[in-house]
């Protein structure tokens, strides 16, 4: 679905701080949406955890660096950390480039799969939240 | 708002001031300098690859990872710091991050205007005069504050900023030092000896405290109290070892030494199958520039090469492949064991 420029796939769940997550197998993909990486601009940095680090709901496991700006990644559901984007270490611009594809950041070893119903999904949902969000920035 | 205005202070805590405000959530401006000169580097890097340690640690000059964006700097009492703690929820941080660095660039700006330096913003995080930046900024979360950090320059060191970097050679360090001199600028440079001199740390801290205030209120000037002191020593134990420098930073390909937003020195290397490339460059606003391709590979005619740099100077760098494919395809040269692909190893910025 796009809403106005920005590319946001009906079949993701989002986190509110625009991560995308999916399902793989028993895994939950990560990465982050394409509103935010337009705000963001080139990505310069991604920290990539060690396999195994343990997630908590809501809290900052990793963070990321954009226009001199070190922001913080957080857990979208309780569980582990299964795997990082190893070749965003040298080029983190992929998240530029590809945000849903190449650019994918972390695969999530969920505690409890279904915690990603709460995350926000679904055209109506998705639309609402972002149309907010892109009203916010415009008042500046 | 609280005010932190000590002045000088020990190196170290010239930085772990404003770790220590954001991790205890207090809202803040701290105005320091540091008593005595020392590196520091962006979170993200790597200190063995950015800085060269053994230089450093042989004339003593201590090396620190900031929690914050941002890259190497050589930092000294020349140099006067911003330091601006606010909590994330404040409704005075504007969501975008360029309308956050436009906005509380502004009392930098008027502060350099008022003292007669032509100053502007440059988006994204600049604050330049004529085309050399005078102050360097960077920024980040810490806790549950949105800190924002940069500087007044008075005065800079710039053959010791080339020096502590770590760079492959003295060619670059050279090259590294005379594009920092064209590209920043301080105080001193901009208003001469005699004329800067009017204007000494505890005035410049002065300004820079009144313009503040207009974006965030009255300043209420404060004191290190205990608990502060307790953070900054905690903070300490935590980011003044060897653990902490040398953890994990961003491994990369050559050698590239950003001067200012839009100019950056690069140094590439890549070993081709037909031998090992070497490039030298700027890239200024996105085009090369000073182009220097070396290496020891086997070309035909030898002066094929000397007629690539000059078709790569001045042009956009995203051109790189098209100039690549016309310098085979328009004129008969031979370089074999090296194609576009190895080309653009050391050209792709």
């Amino acid at each position: 679905m796009k809403i106005e420029q920005y590319n946001m796939p009906d079949e993701l769940h989002y986190e509110e701080n625009h991560f995308w997550v999916k399902e793989e197998g028993d895994l939950l993909v990560m990465g982050m949406d394409d509103f935010a990486q337009i705000m963001a601009g080139e990505i310069v940095y991604v920290q990539l955890p060690d396999e195994g680090k343990k997630l908590k709901l809501g809290k900052k496991f990793a963070k990321m660096e954009s226009g001199k700006w070190l922001g913080k990644v957080f857990a979208p559901v309780n569980g582990e950390l299964a795997e990082v984007n190893e070749e965003l270490e040298t080029n983190p611009g992929l998240i530029n480039d590809d945000c849903y594809g190449k650019g994918w950041m972390y695969k999530i070893k969920p505690a409890d799969k279904s915690e990603i119903e709460n995350l926000i999904h679904g055209q109506d949902a998705v639309e609402k939240w972002v149309l907010a969000d892109i009203e916010k920035y415009a008042q500046e | 708002m609280k005010l932190y205005n000590p002045g000088k202070v020990p190196w170290d805590e010239s930085q772990l001031i404003y770790h220590a405000l954001a991790a205890l959530g207090r809202e803040a401006l701290s105005l320091v300098s540091p008593a005595t000169p020392y590196v520091c580097i962006g979170f993200h890097q790597d200190a063995e690859q950015e800085v060269d340690l053994d230089y450093c640690r042989a004339n003593h000059i201590p090396v620190f990872r900031r929690d914050l964006g941002g890259g190497a700097v050589y930092l000294d009492g020349e140099q006067l710091f911003f330091q601006l703690i606010l909590r994330k929820d404040n409704p005075l941080i504007p969501k975008k991050k360029g309308t956050f660095y436009k906005k509380f660039l502004q009392p930098i700006i008027n502060v350099y205007r008022q003292i007669g330096i032509a100053a502007e913003y440059k988006p994204v995080n600049d604050v330049i005069v004529e085309t050399r930046k005078i102050s360097g900024t960077g920024a980040g979360e810490i806790g549950d504050c949105i800190v924002f950090v940069g500087n007044l320059i008075v005065d800079f060191n710039y053959k010791m900023m080339a020096r502590v970097l770590k760079v492959p050679d003295e060619k670059l360090r050279d090259k590294v030092h005379k594009t920092l001199r064209e590209n920043l600028s301080t105080i001193r440079r901009e208003l001469g000896e005699k004329e800067a001199k009017q204007w000494d740390e505890s005035s410049l801290n002065g300004l820079m405290a009144k313009e503040f205030g207009k974006l965030l209120g009255p300043m209420e000037p404060c004191e290190k109290d205990q608990e502060l002191q307790a953070k900054i020593d905690d903070l300490r134990a935590r980011m003044v070892n060897e653990e902490w420098l040398h953890q994990k930073g961003k491994r990369v390909a050559g050698r590239d030494v950003k001067i200012r937003a839009g100019v950056k020195v690069v140094h590439k290397m890549h070993k081709a199958p037909g031998g090992l490339i070497r490039a030298d460059y700027e890239v200024r606003e996105k085009r090369f520039s000073d182009v220097c391709l070396s290496g020891d590979f086997f070309c035909f005619p030898e002066e094929a090469i000397k007629w690539l740099e000059s078709g790569l100077e001045g042009r956009p760098t995203e051109e790189a492949p098209d100039l690549l494919k016309e310098f085979y395809s328009e004129r008969d040269i031979e370089t074999p064991g090296i194609g576009i692909d190895d080309w653009m190893m050391v050209l792709k910025v």
